[in-house]
């Protein structure tokens, strides 16, 4: 078993086209190091300039939002998924 | 380029003129291929746009007239559905009431999230009086500077 982090469509240009990597379990900082590691490209799509993620840039685990957990120290198990998920929003 | 079914162009004329005067929002579901994008489905997201939500400080002076936001939640569900069935979320629409299908600069600043290229849709459908008026595609272009027309088939 692994952890699968699920890459939305309009990033996965820049993780060599894929739309899920499997990565074995850590915490949340550690997995999106070594998935940034892996996609060099995704690292300024996810992170600002001071290294934090950026404000519009979602990152749940199973059903979760990290902001809501322990950040990038929330633990992953096994079996579980990691989504990437983009804020959307605006207005006329 | 994007095509859309007849269904799917239907549903989101359909969504965007239940919702008036409210701004709708929702995403495309199909398949990329290539750089072209073939919606068969939509998923209609609720609007849950809230000052909390603001990107700026004068945000609280404006209202589900002009704004709109999807709930990450919302888009996992959707994600997960599309996966499911072998397709994808190749893009988003959401709907300018009384307003030209054009994108905002606040729709730019909201867009930053998905990231640029052609693999992401942004449709406006412009909704007058109730009723669905023109409809028009849109990329982020891969600095996130500025949209780009796209053709909407």
């Amino acid at each position: 078993m692994a952890v699968t982090i699920s890459i939305p469509t309009a990033l996965r240009q820049y993780a060599g086209g894929n739309g899920s990597v499997a990565l074995e379990s850590g915490t949340v900082g550690q997995l999106l190091g070594q998935l940034v590691e892996q996609h060099p490209a995704l690292g300024k799509q996810l992170y600002g300039e001071s290294g934090q993620l950026r404000s519009f840039v979602n990152i749940y685990v199973g059903d979760e939002d990290i902001r809501y957990l322990q950040g990038p120290d929330t633990d992953v198990p096994d079996g579980e998924t990691i989504s990437i998920i983009p804020a959307i929003a605006g207005g006329n | 380029m994007i095509t859309l079914s007849d269904t799917a162009r239907a549903a989101i004329e359909q969504h965007a003129a239940q919702s008036y005067p409210h701004e709708c929002v929702g995403l495309l579901v199909g398949r990329l291929v290539g750089g072209a994008k073939h919606v068969t489905e939509i998923y209609r997201a609720p609007n849950t746009w809230s000052a909390e939500v603001g990107l700026t400080d004068a945000e609280h002076e404006h209202s589900l007239r002009d704004r709109f936001y999807l709930d990450p939640r919302d888009y996992i569900k959707a994600d997960r559905a599309a996966r499911a069935q072998g397709l994808d979320i190749v893009g988003c629409y959401h709907s300018h009431p009384d307003h030209p299908a054009i994108p905002s600069e606040r729709d730019r600043v909201g867009a930053q999230g998905v990231g640029g290229g052609t693999s992401f849709s942004f449709l406006i459908q412009s909704v007058r009086d109730g009723q669905a008026a023109e409809l028009t595609s849109w990329l982020l272009s891969e600095d996130g500077a500025r949209f780009i027309a796209e053709e909407c088939i």
